[in-house]
C-alpha cells in the first residue's frame, strides 16, 4: 500500500490517481495522519502543497522516523521537503516556475533513468535547493536544461527519491513511466 | 408571440422566475412550489436531500438555485471572517412546476421605464489595489500562492428591470451559462461563460477557462488560438488550472478516468475569445451529490491556486462579503443529474442596491495597472446596461 501525505495541495488528486496505477493508494491530510496506515504502507509519498518545508515539521518528523525503512518517494514540496530534512536550503527563486513546461535532463550514471535522456516534465514551484548540495547516498541526478536547477534526487541505497518537477501533471511527458520505475527499484 | 406576452405577462405579475441558457435556448422555471434558503446549517441536507426526491421524469423534477461564496467556503470547512455588506442570503434554491422553452431570441419590451442609476462607485481605487497586488505577488515568491484573483466591486443604488437588463444582455452577450433570477426583493443577471459541473447519470465534466482576449477586426479564432500559445503568462495559467481541476475531479472520479477531452481550444464570443479546455472523468460508485459539490465547488478557476490556502489568503484579505460573486447558479435533478456554473460576470440587485463584482488573475508576471483595466472592462459590459 502506498500512502500519500496531503501539504492540502491542489494537484494531490492527480498524485493519487497516478500511483493507483501500481497499487492500492491511501491519502490523508498531513494533519490527521493515520498511524495504521503509516506503519501499514511500503511506500510513503510527501505531496506538492504551498509554502516551504518548514511550515510541516509532521513531516519532517515522519521522514526521519521512516526514512530507510520505507520507499520514501517527494514531490515539489515533498521533494523539498526531504532536502530541508537532509540538511539542504530551500530558498526563492528570482525566475518563478508555476504552469511552465520545461526540458529537463538525467545527469548521472548512477540513475535508474538513462543518462543523457532528455524529456518535458510541468513545474510549479516558487523555491528551489540551494547549492551546493551534499547528503551521505543522495545524488542530484537530473536538472533543468536551461536553468541548470536541481530537477530530482535518488537515494538508491535507502530508497529515497524526490522530484522538483511534478511527475503527475499532464505537461510531464512518461510520467507514469517515471513512477512506474521508482516504485519496482 | 404568445410567448413573448407571456414573459411580459410574468414579468407585471410580480410571481419569482428563473430564466436559464439551454443548448438552444432558453428554459423559464416559475411556479415555485418550494423556496429554500440555505444556511451552513441545513444546506448538507439540503444536498443529500434533493436526489432522494422520488424522480418521475417531468422536466420539472429539479431544485435550481444557487450557491453563494460564503457557504461554499463554510462548506469545505474554510471560515470567513465577519465581512461588510449587503445582508444578502447565503444560498437560494427554488422547486418549480412550470417549465417553458424559449429560443435564443428573447423579446421583451419594458413596460414601465425604471430609471436606472448609472453612475457607480468602485470599492478598491488603483492604490489599494496596487498595494493587494504587491502584497500577492510577495506571496506568489514564497510559494503560498501559485495563482491569486483580485476582486473589485462596483456598486450603486437603482432600481432596474431585471428582465429587460438580461434580453439586452443576452442580445450583446450570449453566453452558454447565463442566467437571472427574479424574486421579490432581489433580481440577479448574468453572462457567465462557465460551466464547472456538467453531471449525468456516473460522468462528470468541467469546462474551465483561463485566458480572455478582445476581439479586434484583425483577429480570428485562429489567430486568436495562435496569440494564446505563444503567450507564456496565458499559457501558464491556463495550464494550472487545467491540472487544478483534473485533480479536483479526481477526488470523486475513479482512477484512470479522468481525461482531458478538449485540451486548449478557444472559444469566440460576441466581443472576446476564451481559451476553454474540457475534462471530464467517470464518477467512483458510492459518490454523492455533497462529495461532488465539495469536491468542484467554490470552481477554481476564478479562485488561484491551490484553492484552500489561496481561499484563506484571499478571505483575510477582503473586508466585503462577495455574496453570489464566484458562487455557483444550477440545478440538482431529483435523479442526481445536476449542472452548475460559476457565477461571474453577473449584476446582484438587492433591496434596490446593484453590485458587479470582478476579478483578475495576479501570477508572477502579469502587471498591476493591466488586471486593474482587465477588471473595468471585464463590469462595463454590465455597468454598460444602466441607462
Amino acid at each position: 500500500m502506498i500512502y500519500i501525505i496531503d501539504h492540502k495541495d491542489s494537484f494531490t488528486h492527480n498524485v493519487v490517481h497516478q500511483f493507483s496505477n501500481f497499487d492500492d493508494v491511501e491519502c490523508d491530510n498531513f494533519n490527521k495522519i493515520d498511524q495504521k496506515k503509516l506503519t501499514k504502507a511500503e511506500v510513503i509519498v510527501f505531496s506538492p502543497g504551498p509554502g516551504s518545508p518548514k511550515n510541516y515539521p509532521i513531516s519532517s518528523s515522519i521522514y526521519k522516523k521512516f526514512k530507510g525503512k520505507k520507499k520514501i518517494i517527494g514531490i515539489c514540496l515533498g521533494f523539498q521537503q526531504i532536502l530541508y530534512c537532509e540538511k539542504g536550503k530551500i530558498i526563492e527563486q528570482k525566475k518563478i516556475y508555476h504552469g511552465y513546461q520545461s526540458q529537463i535532463k538525467v545527469i548521472s550514471d548512477n540513475s535508474l533513468f538513462k543518462k543523457n535522456r532528455k524529456f518535458n516534465v510541468g513545474r510549479y514551484h516558487s523555491l528551489k535547493l540551494k547549492e551546493p548540495f551534499t547528503a551521505k547516498n543522495f545524488e542530484i541526478t537530473m536538472r533543468c536544461v536551461i536553468s541548470n536547477v536541481a530537477m530530482a534526487i535518488e537515494n538508491n541505497k535507502e530508497k529515497v527519491y524526490g522530484f522538483q518537477f511534478h511527475p503527475e501533471s499532464f505537461l510531464t511527458e512518461n510520467g507514469n513511466l517515471l513512477i512506474k520505475k521508482i516504485l519496482s527499484a | 408571440m404568445i410567448k413573448r406576452n407571456y414573459l411580459e405577462d410574468l414579468n407585471k405579475s410580480n410571481k419569482p422566475f428563473i430564466i436559464y441558457k439551454s443548448d438552444n435556448g432558453f428554459d423559464l422555471y416559475t411556479n415555485f412550489s418550494k423556496k429554500i434558503i440555505l444556511t451552513n446549517k441545513n444546506i448538507e441536507k439540503f444536498i443529500n436531500n434533493s436526489n432522494k426526491l422520488k424522480f418521475k421524469n417531468k422536466e420539472t423534477d429539479l431544485f435550481i438555485g444557487f450557491f453563494g461564496y460564503e457557504i461554499l467556503n463554510n462548506l469545505i470547512d474554510v471560515k470567513i471572517k465577519k465581512q461588510k455588506g449587503l445582508k444578502f442570503p447565503k444560498g437560494i434554491f427554488y422547486k418549480p412546476e412550470t417549465k417553458i422553452k424559449f429560443s435564443n431570441k428573447l423579446s421583451y419590451n419594458s413596460l414601465e421605464s425604471i430609471k436606472s442609476n448609472k453612475v457607480f462607485s468602485i470599492n478598491l481605487n488603483k492604490t489599494s489595489y496596487k498595494k493587494i497586488f504587491n502584497k500577492f505577488k510577495k506571496k506568489i515568491k514564497t510559494g503560498e500562492t501559485y495563482q491569486i484573483k483580485i476582486c473589485t466591486k462596483y456598486k450603486n443604488t437603482s432600481q432596474i428591470d431585471a428582465l429587460d437588463f438580461f434580453c439586452r444582455l443576452v442580445k450583446s452577450n450570449m453566453a452558454p451559462e447565463a442566467f437571472m433570477i427574479k424574486d421579490k426583493n432581489y433580481s440577479i443577471i448574468s453572462c457567465s461563460p462557465e460551466n464547472l459541473i456538467n453531471k449525468k447519470i456516473n460522468y462528470i465534466t468541467t469546462k474551465p477557462i483561463a485566458g480572455t482576449l478582445k476581439k479586434s477586426k484583425k483577429l480570428n479564432k485562429v489567430k486568436a488560438l495562435a496569440f494564446f500559445k505563444k503567450n507564456i503568462k496565458e499559457t501558464k495559467e491556463h495550464n494550472m488550472i487545467v491540472d487544478m481541476e483534473r485533480s479536483d475531479l479526481s477526488k470523486i472520479c475513479k482512477p484512470g478516468t479522468v481525461k482531458i477531452l478538449k485540451k486548449k481550444t478557444v472559444e469566440e464570443y460576441k466581443d472576446l475569445y476564451h481559451y476553454v479546455s474540457l475534462i471530464g472523468g467517470k464518477l467512483k460508485d458510492k459518490v454523492s451529490s455533497l462529495d461532488i459539490i465539495k469536491a468542484m465547488m467554490p470552481g477554481g478557476s476564478v479562485i488561484g491556486c491551490p484553492k484552500i490556502s489561496t481561499l484563506k489568503l484571499l478571505n483575510n484579505q477582503e473586508k466585503e462579503n462577495r455574496n453570489i460573486y464566484t458562487g455557483s447558479f444550477g440545478y440538482i435533478k431529483f435523479n442526481g443529474d445536476m449542472r452548475f456554473n460559476i457565477i461571474i460576470r453577473s449584476i446582484l440587485n438587492y433591496q434596490n442596491q446593484s453590485e458587479i463584482s470582478v476579478a483578475s488573475g495576479v501570477v508572477i508576471d502579469s502587471n498591476a495597472k493591466n488586471e486593474f483595466n482587465e477588471n473595468y472592462i471585464k463590469a462595463k459590459a454590465l455597468m454598460d446596461l444602466y441607462k
